[in-house]
């Protein structure tokens, strides 16, 4: 019963298409701050993201918020009104952070995923709000405002936790989207050699994998031709200070490696090892060592002299 | 106040009644006005960087301009219609980010023709790999012939509002001027 509930919620939701002009407006607001700030192109781009993480930043730090506040709410049962009023303003600082991250993830969502990115935002905002005020009537002695706010403010942190939960759940924001596959395992001819331009991308099958080549720096570089993020076509992407660039949301991968460089993409994006044979350009899967850590075998790979 | 050159966006004349275009027409000419200066642009040799100047101020209005006619009329209109929708959207924000990086770039340096490159290539995957490759044709497959007409009138109309309308100007002047006082 409960589920069908939640369920509805979800889905009405996502399909109200009235929240996506002020999204889009917000978005406009976004990138407009983000340019002024050079975050787009700079090194605070990958660092919002979490690519150094090596996945995205913002759930990490929603903790820090729930956390704090649900400990205000234990200490607002004892009594112990100090205690809680710190415990609300380590929430709030931490609150401020995941917003920050948040924001920069949700611009570069789709659709559903963007709408409910829009309600989750929204309640967060109020409950940061309450909070907030809750903080401020503390200092002022006003103790029973603070705690009225304050359990105002919970459920409404609840209830976007769980939405924060269907956008990873339901949508897959910010999980590595790449297909693992270990095909194909022997080098498969895609493309003769000639019909590659040096600096721009092209896309080839090898059996039933889409594959895109990119010539750059005298070397044929393969790459699995979907973004990890939300699985954008890198062929009709380009090459931006030697990187290949997705056209979707911009994230940029090291042609020789796949990592990737500034995100929203955490992760890495599969490269093949290539050889050239008989005017062919041939690309094969590398061979998955078992004794290797998870995915160094997928990066780090050469091209193969013959 | 300087004159704004703008050889290739001038405003024409009122389309006659009889010559009404569809709404993929409309924006693949608009298309071609964005190639033609970018055309312009990497014609037009370093030692002229008033020129170059001027002409990616043009360039960066008519780009703003082409994304708010397509997300306020053409992307509503046909949302039903094609899935590519929402990866649409997000292209025009790579080509806000690319733009911003491009009017910040000093035109005397070698960095504003790597810039250039770069939205050439961006305007090449959103404009031809996606939209008159894959999107238009299946618009144009699936929609109403009569919706497609009618969204081109609208398109041609807010395109020509924009392009006259004093506080639009203004407000682009402002976004430049802002982008290349932060720039380093």
């Amino acid at each position: 019963m409960a589920q069908r509930t939640l369920d509805r919620m979800l889905n009405a939701i996502e399909g109200d298409g009235r929240l996506d002009r002020p999204g889009h407006r917000l978005e406009h607001g976004l990138a407009f701050a983000e340019n002024l700030l050079g975050v787009t192109q700079g090194r605070a781009r990958g660092l919002l993201h979490g690519v150094w993480l090596g996945h995205p930043l913002h759930p990490t730090l929603t903790d820090i918020p729930i956390g704090s506040w649900t400990t205000a709410l234990v200490l607002d049962l004892t009594g112990q009104k100090r205690a809680a009023r710190t415990a609300v303003g380590v929430g709030i600082a931490g609150a401020l952070a995941a917003m920050a991250t948040g924001l920069h993830d949700w611009q570069y969502t789709h659709d559903n995923a963007r709408r409910i990115g829009m309600v989750h935002g929204a309640l967060n905002t109020l409950a940061l709000g309450l909070y907030g005020w809750s903080w401020l009537q503390r200092g002022r002695g006003h103790d029973l405002r603070g705690r009225l706010a304050a359990l105002l403010g919970y459920p409404l942190i609840m209830v976007s936790g769980f939405l924060g939960g269907t956008l990873v759940f339901r949508h897959q924001i910010g999980v590595d989207q790449t297909v693992r596959r270990l095909d194909p395992r022997h080098f498969t001819r895609v493309l003769a050699e000639r019909d590659l331009t040096d600096g721009s991308p092209r896309r080839v099958r090898a059996g039933d994998v889409e594959v895109v080549l990119v010539r750059a720096d005298g070397r044929v570089h393969a790459l699995e031709n979907a973004c990890p993020h939300l699985r954008g076509p890198l062929s009709d992407g380009w090459l931006r200070d030697g990187a290949l660039t997705c056209p979707w949301h911009g994230s940029q991968f090291e042609l020789s490696s796949g990592e990737s460089l500034n995100g929203p993409a955490t992760a890495p994006a599969p490269c093949f090892q290539t050889r050239i044979r008989d005017g062919w350009i041939e690309v094969r899967r590398a061979p998955v060592a078992a004794t290797a850590p998870p995915g160094s075998a997928l990066v780090h790979q050469q091209e193969v002299q013959p | 106040m300087r004159r704004r050159s703008s050889a290739l966006t001038e405003v024409r004349e009122a389309p006659a009644r009889q010559e009404r275009k569809t709404a993929t027409r409309v924006l693949v000419e608009h298309h071609e006005v964005l190639r033609g200066l970018l055309r312009k642009l990497t014609e037009t040799p370093r030692s002229e960087p008033g020129r170059r100047q001027a002409l990616a101020d043009e360039l960066f209005d008519e780009l703003w301009m082409h994304e708010r006619i397509e997300e306020d009329i053409f992307y509503p209109a046909v949302r039903d219609i094609t899935p590519a929708i929402a990866a649409a959207w997000s292209e025009h924000r790579q080509l806000t980010d690319q733009l911003a990086a491009f009017v910040r770039a000093d035109p005397s340096r070698e960095r504003f023709d790597r810039e250039l490159g770069v939205l050439h290539d961006v305007l090449v995957s959103h404009a031809h790999l996606d939209e008159e490759l894959e999107m238009f044709p299946e618009v144009e497959r699936f929609a109403d012939a009569d919706l497609l007409v009618d969204v081109g009138d609208r398109l041609q109309t807010r395109l020509e509002q924009l392009r006259s309308s004093q506080r639009i100007r203004a407000f682009l002047r402002l976004q430049r001027a802002l982008l290349r006082r932060t720039a380093r």
